[in-house]
């Protein structure tokens, strides 16, 4: 009888705490957050042009987008297939400049910052590197694959200049930044307590064993966020495509986010905009939900498995 | 707990301390923005001509803030568009109808009424004042003038015995003077190129307008669909058709990758470019000779034009009838389109102004030649037409298409038709909303 | 004898990995670096020497003097006390709202807790330029525009930390329970068991989040130039685009100026990644 008090009163004191500490976040998105978001979603039923006062026109915007829209269509498109290519390899990529970052060699630290210069360095240095590296006719990478394209007796790959290879050429070169999630990897590297390993080696194990049956289940945690992230930042994808590409050649490029940029940049259509936005909310929410399912995938230490 | 707390004090007394560092003056404060940031050769004759205004009369006080002309633009197209626009501000004049249309500008026509000998309108481009013409009222003022002309290196010419009489007047002559200046290597990789009509700020609609053509007629819809459209584009492309695409992106990624001008780095021997171009020239100290001349336009019936556009002086009405500042942003804009600002403007900034007397004074005492051609050429400067259903037509909606067609995925009929189709599409789309 | 050779052998096969690794590692910083190198060259050129652009990569005479000019360009100190005034209260704001709201998230029971999980996603999904214009005409409306609070006031409300808080979550799901039932029982609150357990086992990851915010400060230009008027409280960031004018500018002193702004970051990186030490956590407590 006793007990069950204590039980429910810890879970009534747990549902309060719970609520003080999301306070700040809560209060912070209904009070500075609800208006802006509210206000975008009024606007997409309308022809907000930026100047001019806006006019209600119902559910046109969003009746155009799937109806009378060709690009809306293909930039959409390509989202998607950058998404579905772009977030496995980038986990990958930085999983394994992790592993190759959390070796306990001399300068450790310098090749660390080394590794994550290309976050932090201009646009312009990177721009000009890609086309340093990629540039069909006299870039470095078709000059090392030349050998190659002798051998197999083909043309020269066209890299962002060719449309079937655009988006790859894209994906290849965000791929620089990877920086961003080693860091969250090497940090949840950390979490990983010795004791496991230890005892591992003890049984003999190598480093196959220890990798996969100790350590990628343990980053569980952070791959699985990356993954998440990956899907949300995927899908608002641009501004390499900005940079390099211009959306081309033959709109390969044209990303939703770009089209969405665009909508409002160049046409102002503002109320076009926030309709796209909106929808775009809605894949995006669909795609993540179902993707949060891959959580029971996910092993937290701190959980009861 | 307590570190978190302190941190949260210092946080909250910061706060504090920012919110209420105002500067209060008796004048009446006008904001004005212009594009020379603190830290550009530009910034401190700006604050100079600002001060000197401030020092003239001790009503108004304007307070002049820079910003850098890539930021400029989102920086005041949010402040128009949440009705916190400073008094007075530059903007682009091809559209300054649509902002006049939406009730943001003032009416400048209005002031002129109450002070006729406040600005000598006759100073200006006529086709100038039209763009920034409303139902027969004035709402904004031609503050600059972007002109585009063709620049040749007469060095380059003389290397291949070519003088200043065989600079090229009609696109024939383009091309035979052209042809002679191409430099290709033994491994078939340009070195370098006589012209070619896609570079630059050559566009497609330039050239179109050279041959009395458009992209619209009066009733703004498309056109483009004539064989003489076709024509004009094939004629683009089949200017250097000796070589391989390959080459030609191969040379023009080259000159992306060297991040300067091509003419100014003297790859190319001729191209279309604007006024800036010369700024770009004079500030890199570049050693070579170069002169800049009327573009040549087609041999039969060739009209005498180029894109010419401009930034517009504006006066923002933020609906909260503040007629002071009104009266003192009057104030300030004649003192900005007066003689010797606009003269001082144009050598503090590099840009040929608005002001027609005090640029060709200007050319006279500077005894500048390309200046002075420069401005011959403004005469002949027409700008785009505003297209409400499709306002960049000329950038995001056409160049897919001619990208298409200068890689050969399309043919000019192909990307013509497919261009027009989707501006009639934008057409049709924008009358369904409004 | 035997384990001798065992022991010698190994550390033979050691001493061959590390020097395998090395030459990875060198090759792969040399792509990393190129950028950075890039920006230097180009930082230490005339402007003679920039119209020769890449063909001419390194700097004949480096022109260390252009570092000087750039910062006496423009007003350096200034901005740089605007920007640290700006990072320091974001990285102390958004710190405190994503730990405690990941706290919440990750080791609390609470009503809604699942679906508000979903909203806090869910607020990363709508590209922000949509919400720009609103979010301006509501601070204008609450008379913040030309004071920095716009900048700095969301980070301590959770504003743009739904990423931060999704991976504090993460890493806070990674504490075993047992610690802070181990806590409960001996009497304390949950501020304590957050304060005293979870954010020292987590150094990490919380370092990792202000290593993160601050760089998104330090290099944000966009928010300053929208929500900031008066030059006088301009930051670096936006104080250093001034090099970018419309005709080219002056690339030489541009990079010399990114350079000087990227090197605090690099620096914090540099300490921050110190932290990334490898198994700091649990040694005493049986895995």
């Amino acid at each position: 009888m006793k007990r069950t008090i204590t039980v429910r009163m810890m879970k009534k004191q747990e549902n309060r705490a719970g609520y003080m500490f999301v306070f700040p976040w809560l209060f912070g998105l209904i009070v500075l957050g609800i208006f802006p978001i509210l206000m975008s979603f009024y606007i997409s039923f309308t022809n907000y042009d930026m100047i001019s006062p806006m006019e209600w026109i119902g559910f046109e915007n969003y009746r155009i987008l799937f109806t009378n829209d060709s690009l809306f269509w293909k930039s959409l498109g390509n989202t998607v297939y950058h998404v579905a290519i772009a977030v496995p390899l980038s986990i990958f990529v930085g999983l394994a400049l992790a592993f190759l970052l959390n070796n306990k060699v001399k300068g450790m630290s310098v090749y660390r910052t080394l590794f994550y210069l290309p976050n932090v360095v201009s646009v312009v240095a990177m721009t000009l590197l890609w086309m340093w590296l990629f540039q069909p006719n006299f870039g470095l990478v078709n000059a090392i694959l030349d050998p190659l394209y002798d051998l197999f007796n083909i043309e020269p790959l066209g890299w962002y200049l060719d449309q079937d290879l655009s988006k790859i050429t894209l994906i290849l070169m965000g791929l620089w930044t990877s920086g961003g999630s080693m860091v969250i990897y090497l940090a949840q590297m950390q979490d990983i307590p010795t004791t496991l390993y230890e005892s591992a080696e003890i049984d003999g194990a190598g480093w196959w064993a220890k990798t996969f049956h100790i350590t990628l289940p343990l980053m569980t945690p952070s791959i699985y966020f990356n993954f998440i992230m990956g899907l949300i930042g995927g899908f608002q994808v641009f501004t390499m495509a900005y940079i390099m590409t211009n959306g081309g050649p033959s709109r390969s490029s044209y990303y939703y986010a770009y089209y969405l940029f665009d909508k409002m940049m160049a046409d102002n259509a503002m109320g076009m905009a926030s309709a796209m936005a909106w929808i775009l909310l809605v894949i995006v929410l669909i795609v993540t939900v179902i993707a949060l399912k891959l959580n029971k995938f996910v092993f937290y230490m701190g959980e009861d498995s | 707990m307590k570190k978190l707390l302190a941190a949260l004090i210092v946080a909250v007394a910061a706060f504090a301390a920012i919110a209420c560092d105002n500067e209060s003056t008796d004048r009446i404060t006008i904001d004005f923005w212009h594009m020379a940031p603190v830290g550009t050769a530009a910034y401190t004759p700006t604050k100079a001509i600002i001060t000197a205004f401030n020092e003239s009369q001790d009503t108004y006080f304007v307070k002049g803030t820079g910003f850098s002309f890539w930021d400029y633009w989102d920086k005041i197209n949010i402040a128009i568009s949440s009705r916190t626009a400073p008094d007075l501000g530059l903007s682009t004049l091809d559209d300054s109808v649509s902002r006049a249309e939406a009730g943001v500008l003032y009416n400048i026509s209005d002031f002129l009424d109450a002070d006729p000998d406040g600005l000598e309108l006759d100073e200006f481009y006529d086709a100038a004042l039209d763009f920034a013409t409303y139902q027969n009222d004035l709402y904004a003022l031609p503050f600059t003038a972007t002109v585009r002309v063709l620049y040749y290196n007469l060095d380059m010419f003389e290397e291949v015995g070519l003088t200043v009489a065989d600079v090229p007047t009609t696109w024939s002559e383009l091309y035979d003077v052209a042809k002679q200046l191409d430099i290709v290597d033994g491994d078939g990789e340009i070195q370098r190129l006589g012209f070619d009509p896609s570079y630059g700020n050559a566009t497609y609609h330039g050239w179109l307008w050279e041959a009395g053509l458009d992209f619209f007629d009066e009733n703004l819809d498309p056109t483009l669909n004539t064989q003489a459209h076709i024509d004009v584009l094939q004629w683009m492309k089949d200017f250097n058709a000796e070589f391989t695409r390959n080459q030609l992106v191969a040379f023009g990624d080259a000159n992306t990758l060297l991040g300067i001008n091509p003419f100014a780095g003297e790859r190319v021997a001729m191209m279309v470019e604007t006024d800036g171009l010369y700024e770009i020239i004079q500030n890199a100290n570049a050693d070579f000779t170069f002169g800049v001349t009327t573009i040549p336009v087609p041999d039969d019936n060739g009209v005498r034009v180029n894109w010419g556009s401009g930034f517009s002086i504006e006066l923002y009405d933020n609906g909260d009838n503040d007629t002071a500042s009104k009266a003192g942003a009057w104030e300030f804009l004649k003192y900005m389109m007066s003689y010797d600002v606009q003269k001082e403007m144009s050598e503090v900034n590099g840009w040929i102004m608005a002001h027609k007397r005090a640029m060709s004074d200007l050319a006279t005492e500077t005894g500048d030649p390309i200046l002075a051609r420069l401005l011959v050429e403004v005469e002949y400067a027409r700008d785009k037409v505003y297209v409400p259903y499709a306002p960049s037509w000329h950038g995001n909606d056409w160049q897919p298409y001619y990208n298409n067609f200068l890689s050969g995925e399309m043919t000019a009929t192909e990307a013509l038709a497919a261009a027009r189709a989707n501006y009639i599409q934008k057409q049709e789309n924008y009358d369904a909303t409004h | 004898m035997a384990s001798a050779t065992r022991y010698k052998s190994r550390k033979t096969t050691k001493t061959i990995t590390h020097l395998i690794l090395h030459v990875v590692l060198v090759l792969c910083s040399l792509v990393f670096v190129f950028p950075f190198l890039w920006m230097l060259f180009t930082a230490l050129k005339t402007p003679a020497e920039l119209l020769r652009g890449i063909q001419q990569f390194l700097p004949a005479r480096p022109q260390w003097s252009n570092f000087i000019t750039a910062v006496q360009a423009i007003p350096f100190f200034m901005y740089l006390k605007n920007s640290l005034i700006i990072v320091v209260l974001v990285v102390t704001g958004t710190v405190f709202s994503a730990t405690t709201a990941a706290y919440a998230f990750a080791k609390l029971r609470w009503k809604g807790r699942d679906k508000w999980f979903i909203v806090m996603l869910a607020t990363m999904m709508l590209p922000i330029q949509v919400i720009l214009i609103p979010t301006y005409i509501m601070y204008a409306k609450i008379g913040w525009l030309g004071t920095r609070l716009p900048l700095i006031v969301p980070a301590f409300f959770g504003g743009g930390s739904a990423f931060y808080i999704f991976l504090l979550r993460q890493f806070f799901k990674g504490l075993p329970r047992e610690l802070s039932e181990s806590a409960v029982i001996d009497g304390a609150n949950h501020w304590q068991i957050f304060v005293k357990i979870m954010l020292p086992l987590s150094k990490p990851a919380v370092v990792t989040v202000a290593l993160f915010t601050f760089m998104g400060a330090w290099n944000d230009y966009f928010g300053p130039l929208i929500f900031l008027s008066n030059p006088e409280h301009w930051t670096l960031a936006l104080g250093l685009r001034a090099f970018q004018t419309q005709y080219g500018g002056q690339y030489n002193l541009m990079m010399a100026a990114s350079i000087l702004i990227m090197l605090p970051t690099l620096i914090m990186f540099f300490f921050a990644q110190k932290t990334f030490i490898e198994g700091i956590k649990f040694t005493g407590i049986k895995g």
